[in-house]
């Protein structure tokens, strides 16, 4: 008989394997609650054009907490943690509202939109009977804050005091943002897609550019990205965050082409588009990049597919369990012109998209396969075996092995 | 006793009803069948179909998860569908009820019904129900056939089980 192993020891290789039980564990997830969500991260809660008047709020979460994004009566917006000062019950229970007060409907107390408590009901008692203590203070029993920050219209929000500010934190991946996020947005609309995967399943998929040509199919067939067109990588310098792109109607048809074109499935030349006014985009920021895909550690991305845009907010529930929210957007001066390409291209991404639904189908047969929990890791020496082998090359694991040293990090493992 | 018959039976004969019922089983029926390329006769070629969810419809964001202009753009998404998507092989039921007739214009009738879309996966055989919804159409009547205007399907949930790439 075969002696048990300790299945929590991270394999000899490093951030070059990522053992399986570290995607199964519950005991994993909870401590990641703690450590990550509510870490020392930055976590994406929304937008500010949906809260854009005071006393608009919108209903979220940051991991598996409860948060409320509010714009109070002085324009500022807070992040607060949507459980009542008093037991503990759900404060807002809409996804978006517009309010005076924040009000717990349990036992009346009210709090102001940034969070502090306004009033609690029968505080003084009734004809000298009951009521709060003497030295009950209102300053003391607010919704409990949360750190924000501030980027081109994003949200994002900590609960550590002493989280990197979050631009430095951001590094050179800031610029992927200020690139497409250059004025007032304006919300399209939401879609939410529930995948029975682990979280981290999800997480490395935008992370990882070696499979974007190869499962999805549709990309490189209409030639909105092959792997010979121009492209690359930018990772900050902790690893944590990382954007992709990819610039169209940059590739030669040269050998290295038709050398490509052997390799991949996706180049299927019975795939015609009777209708192609799908694709068509038109380069906005003047780059020429057409497809653009961010991910921030360890919870948000944010992309461009041709002239489509998305944020994406990775919610975990429970090991096996996560949504993906994605709230499609444009610009306040949109011309009605550029908001129906928007549209129309959003039919390329998210739950029904073209280009992706892959994505969830094989976080969901990966999940499966690795359910057990018990043997095995993944081998992720695409590019190399450490953190800065594969370089800004398309064809690399580089920033999966990224994520895995940022994860072990905050993990302690 | 009030004996006045409601206005919107007076919209239509029951002839036309039935190709409008007739019409609206026929797309859930081919879907189910795995013929999905034959909603696409159904859509005038001009028409449109359009999934979007309730969350957004009713807070009036535009954001819609499939949004077809011609028939053209449903036949590419299905071409898609069987050539280009990956998914986990799976079966839809449509249950439909409550086919109502809400306005007419000539030979253009607006009706209302419900879906409710059962999903059984091929490889481990789990059922679940991954939709419900109510299916706001425009039907264009011709002498004896009719063809959807307009399909506009507006799911209850602001959740989308796994993925969607058979069409509803």
């Amino acid at each position: 008989m075969k002696a048990m192993i300790n299945p929590k020891v991270w394999p000899a290789e490093g951030v070059s394997r990522a053992p399986y039980w570290i995607y199964t564990d519950p005991d994993i997830y909870a401590r990641e609650q703690e450590n990550i969500f509510r870490g020392k991260s930055w976590h994406y809660v929304g937008l500010e054009a949906e809260v854009p008047q005071p006393g608009n709020y919108k209903t979220t979460f940051i991991g598996e907490t409860s948060v409320v994004l509010t714009r109070a009566d002085d324009g500022e917006v807070h992040a607060l943690i949507n459980r009542c000062a008093h037991r503990g019950n759900m404060v807002c229970r809409e996804a978006f509202g517009s309010a005076k007060r924040l009000y717990c409907v349990y036992h009346a107390w009210s709090y102001q939109l940034n969070g502090d408590l306004s009033n609690a009901a029968f505080s003084q008692g009734l004809n000298g009977q009951g009521g709060l203590p003497k030295d009950f203070d209102k300053k003391n029993h607010g919704l409990q804050k949360l750190r924000i920050a501030r980027f081109c219209g994003l949200v994002f929000a900590t609960f550590q005091e002493d989280t990197e500010d979050f631009e430095s934190w951001l590094g050179d991946v800031g610029h992927g943002i200020k690139r497409l996020l250059n004025r007032p947005l304006k919300v399209l609309g939401y879609d939410t897609q529930r995948i029975h995967s682990n979280w981290k399943n999800y997480h490395e998929n935008p992370r990882d550019s070696y499979h974007a040509n190869i499962l999805h199919t549709f990309y490189g067939t209409f030639g909105l990205s092959r792997q010979t067109q121009e492209s690359g990588m930018v990772l900050d310098k902790t690893g944590r965050n990382v954007y992709f792109y990819t610039k169209a109607g940059t590739e030669k048809k040269d050998a290295n082409y038709d050398s490509t074109k052997t390799e991949l499935r996706s180049v299927n030349d019975q795939l015609r588009l009777e209708d192609s006014s799908i694709l068509k985009w038109t380069d906005e920021i003047g780059d020429g990049v057409s497809v653009q895909i961010l991910s921030l550690y360890p919870s948000f991305v944010l992309h461009q597919i041709a002239n489509s845009l998305a944020t994406r907010q990775l919610l975990p529930k429970g090991q096996g369990q996560l949504d993906l929210v994605w709230t499609y957007f444009g610009f306040e001066d949109d011309s009605p012109e550029i908001t129906k390409t928007r549209l129309l291209q959003a039919n390329l991404a998210g739950s029904a998209g073209m280009i992706s639904v892959e994505d969830a189908a094989v976080c969901e047969m990966t999940y499966r396969a690795i359910a057990d929990g018990q043997h095995g890791e993944s081998f992720i020496e695409m590019g190399g075996k450490d953190l800065t082998s594969g370089g800004s090359h398309k064809l690399s694991e580089r920033a999966i092995r990224n994520f895995w040293h940022n994860y072990r990090q905050d993990m302690g493992l | 006793m009030n004996t006045t018959p409601l206005k919107k039976t007076n919209l239509i004969q029951s002839d036309e009803y039935f190709l409008i019922q007739d019409l609206i089983f026929e797309w859930a029926r081919v879907i189910d069948e795995n013929r999905v390329e034959d909603i696409a006769k159904l859509l005038d070629s001009q028409g449109r179909y359009t999934v979007k969810s309730r969350f957004n419809h009713d807070r009036d964001l535009p954001l819609a998860v499939i949004d077809c202009h011609s028939a053209a753009q449903l036949r590419d998404r299905i071409l898609s569908m069987r050539l280009a998507n990956v998914y986990e092989p799976q079966h839809y039921r449509h249950i439909i009820s409550g086919i109502q007739v809400t306005d007419r214009e000539g030979q253009i009738i607006h009706t209302r019904s419900n879906f409710m879309v059962v999903r059984t996966m091929d490889l481990d055989g789990e059922i679940k129900v991954i939709f419900t919804g109510q299916a706001q159409d425009i039907i264009q009547l011709h002498e004896s056939e009719a063809k959807f205007k307009e399909r506009l399907m507006v799911f209850d949930s602001r959740v989308i089980e796994t993925l969607l790439v058979i069409p509803l």
